[in-house]
């Protein structure tokens, strides 16, 4: 009887031992806790929400904390940050340590390494870490995209007038094509009899095609900010927000960029007499190109300034 | 008494209702437990050593069994015993016809005594002066 | 007043075995034998009976939780739900209140019994010291027990837990397993382990201290198991809530 008593405690102890060591094991051993750890030192003139065990990240994944604070004699902040060896290579020499303070969510120190190829980082080494405040970056960002969207407003405006005017550009060139349908209605290839400068006329098919090229890539943008906007900060992005009106700015753009898309369809299906339309045509042609042009620096600097390519979705933490 | 007990407390063990069998214990843990405390004796070594002592009285059967399931003299002979398990022991058996209603004759604890000789440095019984006579022997101590 | 020396009593009492733990005295064969038993009746015996309440209480909760953050979009907290909630603070509540009806009682009763039969009175008369041979091995069992069936409810929880998240969430074993890391601190695991051990510590030796106030009568032993209980429900009130302060604090 005592002996099976003994046996049935020793079998119980050992199993549930075995089984309680190797899940701490496990989980510790996921935690790094066996793992070489490096200590690197950042400096920062201020220890403001800074905190011991804050994370460092790197493109959103955690690969260390802060594992201590320190004011040394010059006033200058030291944080320690501990590194598991196994993320080491993040750590080089051109790595940029910020501080990020998200909208939402504790704040964590960031590392932005350009060129992981790059000698790792000393640890001799004290880097500064810089700042990052998300509200006043963005609407820091976006000030210069709002000022280049009111200057193609303007020539937005432009065009818009001549679409509207009787007398302008576009609408001389219906009535005149209105005319030719009735003469040439039976043709082929009427844009080239109306025109009679096939130069001119692959200058328009060129200028249709960047349109429609330009048109998606815009249209693709401002789907990824309608996709941020749903997320973020109702003050930044609210119905006064920032974002906002430069969405609306955008849509305007894409509206009229629409007309003028639909009259140049227009004209290549009707027939003109050649020697005049080429010359209103020509006209056209010049100002519509100087729009794609700006259009095409608005479209690289919003993907130079909002990093859509690298984050496809801003998350929040 | 007391003085006696005082005097003898290392080694004396002591035979009597107030020092009673431990209920939740069976016979050969009561007994085994005093060597494996003080003598950290093995569980096995010291279940061997009692089933031995229980055979010279015969009581092997009652080794599993538990205080109240014992008869008035397999309850005074594993007290006995116990009590001769200290080491050099003085066994003090005090008033042992309370254990022992039925007055068996002083013929019994001397084969009790006799039985684990080897054991035991010295017995003492105490009891009243009118009780002397059952015992064989008449230098019994007087409380 | 009363009150007040009681728990100065009771703390007294504590601190005595604490010391006795660590007293190489307490480590003999007669003591461990009596380890052996209690834990025999404290552990193994409930098993069956312990595991069942796992299973059931496991499933339960697993699958009620589990579909109130699935409605609530809320299924980023599974790791969280189970490693902060279920693993930390069931588990060890449930089985804390299993061993306190279970074997507080019992170790309550047993020694007011021994108190009242004089029983104790033995062990003095033999030099068997009550703390090194009664208390501490009783004690030791049930801090040992509380962390090794927490672990056992933990484990078999999760492993409900992933049958469930499996039918409810169409969860993967390597993705169920990655959430689980992920909400697991060695802190909290620390904290746990400790609880534990407090657990068990104070709802044997409370029991021990409350048989010990019984008298020469009888009538003493209910008194002092209905006493001992009612201490050791408060006294896991209080480490729940000092685990709690410690963890989120």
């Amino acid at each position: 009887m005592a002996r099976r008593i003994e046996f049935k405690v020793g079998l119980f102890i050992t199993i549930v031992t075995i089984l309680i060591l190797a899940s701490i094991t496990y989980v510790a051993y996921r935690k790094d806790v066996f793992s070489i750890v490096h200590t690197y030192t950042l400096s920062s003139k201020t220890g403001e929400n800074l905190t011991v065990g804050m994370p460092v990240a790197v493109w959103g994944f955690t690969i260390g904390k802060v594992s201590s604070l320190e004011l040394n004699d010059q006033g200058i902040v030291l944080i320690q940050i501990k590194i598991p060896e196994r993320h080491i290579r993040m750590i080089r020499a051109n790595s940029k340590f910020i501080l990020d303070k998200p909208l939402i969510g504790i704040p964590r120190i960031v590392v932005q390494t350009s060129d992981l190829g790059d000698r790792p980082l000393s640890p001799q080494a004290i880097p500064e870490l810089t700042e990052s405040n998300d509200i006043n970056e963005i609407i820091k960002r976006a000030q210069p995209i709002i000022e280049k969207a009111d200057r193609i407003m303007a020539n937005i405006e432009g065009i818009t007038a001549k679409l509207d005017d009787p007398e302008g550009d576009v609408n001389r060139i219906l009535r005149e094509t209105e005319t030719l349908i009735a003469r040439f209605s039976k043709r082929d290839s009427l844009l080239e009899i109306a025109i009679g400068d096939p130069e001119s006329i692959k200058a328009i098919h060129e200028s249709l095609r960047k349109i429609k090229e330009i048109t998606a890539r815009v249209d693709g943008i401002l789907q990824r900010i309608d996709a941020m906007a749903g997320k973020t900060d109702e003050e930044l992005y609210g119905p006064d927000g920032v974002l906002p009106q430069f969405r609306n700015i955008l849509r305007d753009l894409l509206m009229k960029l629409a007309k003028i898309d639909t009259t140049f369809d227009n004209i290549n299906q009707v027939s003109a007499e050649a020697v005049d339309s080429t010359k209103n045509l020509k006209g056209l042609r010049n100002e519509l190109d100087e729009t794609i042009m700006t259009i095409r620096n608005l479209a690289d600097e919003i993907d130079r300034k909002i990093p859509f390519k690298t984050q496809p979705e801003i998350k929040l933490p | 008494m007391q003085a006696f007990l005082t005097d003898h407390r290392l080694n004396v063990g002591l035979v009597s209702p107030e020092v009673p069998l431990i209920s939740n214990l069976p016979v050969w843990s009561n007994i085994a437990l005093i060597r494996q405390y003080h003598e950290n004796l093995p569980g096995e070594k010291s279940r061997a050593l009692v089933i031995d002592l229980l055979e010279r009285f015969g009581m092997t059967s009652i080794a599993e069994k538990r205080n109240p399931f014992l008869t008035e003299e397999e309850r005074f002979c594993v007290m006995f015993i116990r009590a001769a398990t200290i080491r050099d022991a003085i066994v003090c058996l005090d008033r042992p016809f309370r254990l022992l209603p039925a007055r068996p004759g002083g013929r019994f604890f001397t084969e009790a005594l006799q039985k684990i000789d080897d054991l035991i440095a010295e017995v003492h019984i105490f009891d009243y002066s009118r009780e002397k006579e059952p015992y064989e022997t008449n230098d019994g101590a007087e409380n | 007043m009363r009150t007040t020396s009681s728990l100065l009593g009771t703390l007294a009492f504590a601190a005595g075995v604490f010391l006795s733990i660590f007293d190489r005295r307490t480590y003999n064969s007669a003591s461990r034998t009596v380890f052996i038993h209690q834990f025999y009746f404290t552990s193994v015996q409930i098993l069956p009976l312990f595991l069942s309440v796992a299973a059931v209480f496991g499933s339960l909760i697993n699958g009620m939780a589990f579909q109130v953050i699935k409605n609530l979009g809320l299924t980023d907290y599974l790791g969280r739900l189970l490693m902060g909630f279920v693993v930390t603070e069931l588990a060890p509540f449930v089985t804390v209140l299993l061993l306190a009806l279970r074997s507080s009682a019992a170790i309550n009763a047993e020694i007011a019994v021994m108190k009242v039969n004089r029983e104790l009175d033995t062990l003095e008369h033999f030099r068997i010291d009550l703390l090194h041979y009664l208390f501490v091995p009783r004690i030791l069992s049930g801090m040992l027990s509380m962390i090794f069936l927490t672990s056992v409810f933990a484990l078999v929880v999760l492993s409900v837990g992933l049958i469930v998240s499996g039918l409810i969430f169409g969860t993967g074993v390597d993705a169920y397993f990655d959430t689980l890391l992920n909400a697991a601190d060695i802190f909290d695991i620390i904290v746990l382990l400790i609880k534990c051990a407090t657990f068990g510590f104070f709802i044997t030796m409370i029991p021990i201290g409350f048989g010990l106030r019984a008298t020469r009568e009888l009538t003493s032993i209910p008194v002092s198991v209905l006493n001992g209980m009612v201490t050791v429900f408060l006294a896991i009130i209080i480490i729940e809530v000092l685990s709690s302060i410690i963890r989120f604090i």
